[in-house]
């Protein structure tokens, strides 16, 4: 059972699309956790690849030594030295246990939805009562931290050299190809998942509480938010997401290293994406992810026929493409390719219903006032500038 | 002789002190938190060791090209850039992530730089390399023991006398305090703000160009410095001048003396979380004066301490002489 190859112009577009799902699906889901930070709360988050590479170093680190106990394999005291053998062990023993891979898997997310978590709140707390300035140079610094500390702290995922991870999509090495199919489809659940919860959050009175204190937290405050707690959960719950994606990228690659990880990878990228589709607007997000994914996928594809021709590594045209489009839309289209917009609540014959008077004696003469649907009071943030010169 | 933490920890703490009075120049001025500033660093970096590997010039000598160098960056980030989007009324949030933009734009015009000097001429470690071996002794010291924290002090004291003597000093600190009442005052808020950006590029540069005279450098070096160059200024108090020199003298000071007790301690695993310190000292000075080291009255706490001290003496007395009787 193979997944067929259509080449068009010498790029297969089966193997080309499932490759693009993949990195869209990855992408998209770690961007809507930004969106619901940056885009709806105005939580400057520039440490996104610390949750991220927390979550993956974690399940990486967790899973494979879980599995070493549960299939009663002898590490020989040190199970990162013998990474190679122990590994090759494990993949044997789930290559025909469907469902101890799945558990293994869904441990794995939760631990490190469990860490996204932790570290969110440990990185968020000092600042998150001070301005976005500070809260945006701590989480940077604290991911500039956390990325040396993979590197260089040998026991959790080896240091530079990074481990191996227990392949847990092992069971679908039936054929050529089907191993990418069945990560893509837990992806798909997964990011389906996010898209769903981060639109439900947006449309809910949630969400324009999360608009609110974005906008202006002192009206917040004085409405009896409390914008610290929003602000702290927020945080969380972005970052245990984070986590779960992070897993998912451990599981697909089955390996987990340090360089994977870095502010330009898993902090900026997750941005260009929010700033391009357009923040505060679920499907903006989506679009942009896919607009950059596309891009990737492209400039990966003929990077090998273009390497001949430029006296550098292609690698860097990704900083350089992605930093301009970043730049440019920043300064042409602030509100991202689709901006903004009052976000839909609930149809108005179902606000009318609520607005009925209660059958109560006498009370039911009364009229109802008659309000708008939607009482929206979403200002662009415009109004915020720091630079008044010129 | 000295300990070569000591050696170490004067060096660090005069880099990072030049490094975060760069950084607090463009932060009072734009208000906005350079993301980029490690990337001014790193043009110092390459900038010297371009030069010495080239023509065999000493940092100390291409130190004032990479000053210039600096600047240019600096100002074109800040006209072409920075200035562009506030005029089109971006948010902080906005200009913070364009910092982060052009940082990484910085990183792929090096990365490619260095491809370049290798394919080009033969630079094998042009992406990572040790200290460049081209300093003199003085002493049985390193020069730059004596030369970066000379520079940092003559830069300080300069600069104090340029911002309280001279009439541009005068506008330049108006113009931060008060843009809006400095141009009612007809001072040309933007020259002064163009003064500033330079200068801050040129102290980066030029602090990466001493940098590469005690520690191994590469296209990562800037990016990784950002953790103690903001720890820096958040110490001293993003706003001031003075706080951030000090700000950054106490962060490299501490950051070597304190890793290297531990590693005398504990063992030299300690030392990859050496940067720990710096952000230990951020976390710290969040939470206990968010304001940073200007914002402390020094003389009040120190008469309350005394005043308390002084009590529990008398406190303490007063129970032995009872005991006594």
């Amino acid at each position: 059972m193979n997944v067929p190859a259509l080449p068009i112009f010498g790029i297969d577009i089966v193997a080309f699309s499932i490759s693009l799902a993949t990195a869209f699906a990855l992408f998209l889901a770690v961007s809507l956790t930004l969106n619901i930070e940056a885009g709806y709360t105005g939580i400057p988050n520039f440490g996104k690849v610390m949750f991220v590479a927390g979550g993956a170093a974690l399940a990486g680190s967790v899973s494979g030594r879980l599995a070493t106990l549960i299939l009663a394999i002898n590490t020989n005291g040190d199970y990162n030295t013998h990474i190679a053998q122990i590994i090759t062990k494990i993949n044997t023993g789930l290559s025909n246990n469907p469902i101890l891979s799945i558990e293994l898997l869904l441990t794995g997310v939760a631990l490190a939805a469990g860490i996204g978590g932790g570290l969110g709140l440990l990185a968020s707390y000092p600042a998150i009562r001070l301005r976005e300035d500070y809260l945006g140079m701590l989480l940077l610094a604290s991911a500039q931290l956390f990325q040396i500390f993979l590197g260089g702290y040998q026991p959790f995922i080896g240091g530079t050299q990074g481990i191996e991870v227990p392949d847990v999509f092992q069971w679908a090495e039936i054929g050529t190809g089907v191993r990418d199919v069945a990560v893509l489809g837990v992806l798909a659940i997964f990011v389906v998942l996010v898209y769903i919860y981060a639109e439900r959050m947006a449309r809910s009175p949630l969400g324009r509480t999360l608009r609110a204190v974005r906008d202006n937290e002192h009206a917040a405050r004085a409405l009896g938010k409390n914008d610290v707690a929003i602000r702290r959960n927020v945080i969380v719950i972005a970052s245990a997401i984070c986590g779960m994606a992070g897993a998912l990228i451990t599981f697909w690659v089955s390996s987990v290293g340090p360089d994977t990880w870095t502010r330009v990878t898993w902090t900026f990228w997750p941005w260009v994406i929010v700033i391009l589709g357009g923040a505060a607007n679920n499907a903006g997000v989506a679009l942009g992810a896919l607009v950059f994914t596309f891009i990737m996928e492209i400039i990966g594809q003929v990077k090998f026929s273009l390497q001949s021709y430029i006296p550098f590594d292609v690698n860097w045209l990704y900083y350089l493409v992605f930093a301009a489009m970043l730049l440019v839309t920043l300064a042409l289209r602030p509100g991202g390719i689709l901006p903004e917009k009052s976000s839909t609540t609930l149809p108005r014959y179902s606000v009318a219903k609520i607005m009925q008077p209660w059958p109560v004696s006498g009370w039911d003469k009364v009229q109802p006032v008659s309000r708008p649907a939607s009482a929206e009071s979403t200002v662009k943030p415009q109004s915020d500038s720091h630079h008044d010169s010129g | 002789m000295l300990d070569p933490y000591v050696t170490s920890s004067v060096i660090y703490a005069s880099l990072f002190g030049l490094m975060a009075l760069g950084l607090t120049l463009t932060y009072i001025t734009t208000k906005v938190p350079n993301f980029a500033y490690g990337s001014f660093v790193a043009v110092g970096i390459y900038t010297s060791f371009v030069l010495y590997r080239l023509n065999g010039l000493s940092p100390y000598e291409s130190a004032p090209i990479a000053f210039g160098l600096g600047s240019v960056t600096a100002l074109a980030m800040y006209l072409g850039v920075l200035r562009v989007l506030a005029r089109r009324g971006s948010s902080l949030v906005s200009l913070m992530i364009a910092t982060i933009a052009i940082d990484i734009a910085f990183t792929g015009v090096l990365g490619i730089y260095s491809d370049y000097l290798t394919s080009h001429y033969g630079i094998v470690d042009s992406k990572f390399f040790f200290q460049l071996r081209d300093d003199f002794n003085l002493f049985g010291l390193p020069g730059v023991f004596f030369i970066a924290p000379s520079i940092l002090a003559i830069i300080t004291v300069v600069l104090y006398v340029f911002l309280t003597e001279t009439k541009f000093g005068v506008a330049l600190r108006a113009s931060v305090e008060n843009p809006n009442l400095a141009k009612v005052l007809g001072i040309n808020v933007e020259v002064v703000y163009v003064f500033a950006w330079s200068l801050a590029g040129g102290f980066a540069a030029m602090s990466g160009s001493f940098y590469d005279l005690w520690l191994p450098g590469g296209t990562a070096a800037g990016s990784n410095l950002i953790v103690e160059i903001f720890a820096a200024s958040v110490l001293g108090g993003l706003g001031s001048i003075y706080g951030a020199v000090l700000g950054g003298v106490i962060v490299g000071a501490t950051e070597i003396l304190v890793t290297g007790g531990l590693i005398d301690l504990v063992g030299s695993w300690v030392s990859i979380y050496q940067k720990g310190v710096p952000l230990a000292v951020m976390v710290v000075t969040l939470l206990v004066m968010p304001q940073g080291l200007v914002s402390v009255h020094w003389r009040k706490l120190s008469s309350r301490i005394r005043h308390v001290s002084i009590r529990s003496l008398e406190a303490k007395l007063v129970r032995i002489l009872r005991r006594e009787s």
